[in-house]
């Protein structure tokens, strides 16, 4: 286990609880995520993994404590935050294109440059065969990538991940996770990737955050200082995962 | 990582229906082999009903041919002083005031009672005392208060049509999944937004389901309100029939009122598609 500490961290959680009435919920959360970084969160199922997210995202406010994007305190409206849901959440109306440039309109992208980026990234992601199709035309799989695409499409401050692969199978979960990390080296966005799977987390993560149960704290954070692409056999890559496996078993 | 996207996730993209043999088993399954059949057997049962005379006397039930030769009559002659086709302006102008109004009225209406409870907790009492109550109870009270002239049969129309127009906006916003808006929130996006990037758009087909309720229960009031009091329409031809014991003048009558009816819905049809192309189906899925 180590902790990684930066002068200047571009995310930083603190104190962040959640109560519903004499329900804790998330217990004086504190985190910091420096910019740039992919950082993943691991925990037992019913933690509050999503509350947490939910939190994080603005879509319900904490009880106490906040979150800080550049020492400031995070406005959807002035801050570029972006999620990707667990369901696939394309809007049905619009085509595979008019979905990834959503946030971008909403950011007030200029046109140009909306342009530029959609057609950058629908290729990215390998959507621009199907740029003009409608979301009940496509498989499951693209739903999900016209949601990344879309978040990352906003250059977010905060990129939040709801264990956006959890419904696919295996191989297409290999294939979107390189897609992931790709897309974030390429991009260099900062991101949160919420997880059960811990093997998941160990391939996509330089940073893993293992939270406890209810009432949720952070249990330890787990550097992951291995090269890329990454080895689901490596030893260093099983000892990590083992060491992660058992943060959560601890309790 | 060499595959492609396509090829990890066994994705095909159809472009176009893929061509079939003609067998005598795809013939008769076939829609419209089917529609034929269906049309065939109906208006040959209708003839075979009316010619031996089913219900008893020769003034009970035209044939198909005697209300096609009494609509040509209709057509080029005059009744009341217009032909058919004044007849049936009359009640497509009526049809079309009260619906449009109602539209106007009970669709955007409805959406403002699902997006705001003050709004719902004010109006939502009196749409469920008003709901119930059939359109035609209105008439006697529509002639009190209008006189009977053109007025009361538009009343009678908007109420009529008023309430689908209405119910189908309200409802179709309470059906809307939350996760959508969640996306225009996390975004950063304003009130605003979520109506117009996910309310609007999602109520649309229910809105336009609406619409398609709310225009059939158009036609229905015009008869009804043609039938009490007027001197033109499709309403009055029926009823003149009736007085006179002319059949193929009653079933002329009904006959143009389901064309028109059918018109109207395949215009609405196309409105729809054109509205929410995103409902394109996939044919044989």
């Amino acid at each position: 286990m180590a902790h990684c500490t930066t002068p200047r961290p571009k995310i930083q959680v603190s104190n962040f609880t959640k109560r519903y009435g004499d329900l804790t919920v998330l217990d004086n959360i504190h985190f910091d995520i420096r910019e740039g970084e992919l950082v993943s969160i691991v925990g037992p199922t019913g933690c509050g993994k999503t509350t947490f997210l939910n939190c994080m995202s603005k879509l319900t406010e904490t009880t106490e404590g906040n979150i800080f994007i550049d020492g400031e305190v995070a406005n959807p409206v002035k801050h570029n935050l972006a999620f990707v849901f667990q369901e696939p959440t394309a809007l049905p109306w619009r085509t595979v294109r008019q979905n990834v440039a959503y946030g971008m309109e909403v950011k007030k992208f200029p046109r140009d440059e909306l342009q530029k980026r959609l057609d950058y990234i629908l290729n990215l992601v390998g959507l621009e065969d199907t740029a003009d199709l409608y979301p009940n035309q496509i498989s499951a799989s693209m739903m999900q990538r016209i949601a990344v695409a879309r978040a990352f499409a906003v250059n977010p401050d905060l990129l939040l991940m709801d264990e956006p692969y959890g419904q696919l199978d295996v191989k297409l979960r290999f294939y979107l996770e390189d897609e992931l990390v790709k897309l974030w080296q390429t991009l260099k966005s900062t991101v949160l990737f919420v997880t059960h799977n811990i093997e998941e987390a160990v391939y996509v993560a330089e940073r893993i955050i293992v939270l406890t149960p209810k009432p949720t704290k952070v249990r330890a954070e787990v550097v992951v200082d291995l090269p890329r692409p990454r080895n689901f056999l490596d030893p260093k890559f099983i000892e990590i995962r083992r060491h992660v496996t058992d943060l959560i078993r601890w309790w | 990582m060499s595959d492609t996207a396509a090829s990890v996730c066994n994705e095909v993209i159809v472009r176009g229906p893929a061509k079939r043999r003609i067998t005598l088993a795809s013939v008769l399954r076939n829609e419209y082999f089917l529609n034929t059949v269906s049309l065939l057997l109906f208006f040959g049962l209708w003839h075979w009903a009316a010619a031996s005379r089913v219900l008893g006397t020769s003034s009970a039930l035209a044939t198909p041919f005697e209300v096609v030769v009494r609509l040509q009559e209709l057509f080029t002659s005059t009744l009341a002083g217009l032909t058919m086709w004044g007849h049936i302006f009359a009640s497509l102008r009526r049809v079309l005031i009260g619906f449009i109004i109602a539209a106007a009225l009970g669709v955007p209406l409805g959406l403002i009672m699902a997006l705001n409870p003050y709004v719902n907790a004010v109006v939502k009492p009196i749409v469920d005392i008003f709901k119930p109550m059939p359109p035609l109870a209105w008439i006697s009270v529509a002639i009190l208060w209008f006189g009977i002239q053109e007025m009361p049969k538009i009343f009678i129309i908007v109420i009529g049509s008023f309430v689908p127009a209405l119910l189908n906006a309200y409802n179709s916003v309470l059906l809307i999944e939350p996760e959508l808006y969640d996306v225009v929130r996390v975004m950063g996006g304003g009130r605003w937004n979520e109506v117009k990037q996910v309310c609007i758009p999602a109520s649309l087909p229910a809105i336009s389901a609406g619409l398609q309720i709310a225009l059939s229960s158009a036609w229905g009031c015009v008869l009804a309100a043609e039938l009490v009091s007027s001197r033109s329409g499709l309403g009055y031809i029926i009823i003149q029939g009736m007085k006179v014991s002319d059949p193929a003048m009653v079933l002329g009558g009904m006959a143009v009122i389901a064309v028109i009816a059918w018109l109207m819905s395949r215009a609405m049809d196309a409105l729809d598609r054109k509205l929410c192309p995103w409902r394109r189906e996939i044919k044989d899925l």
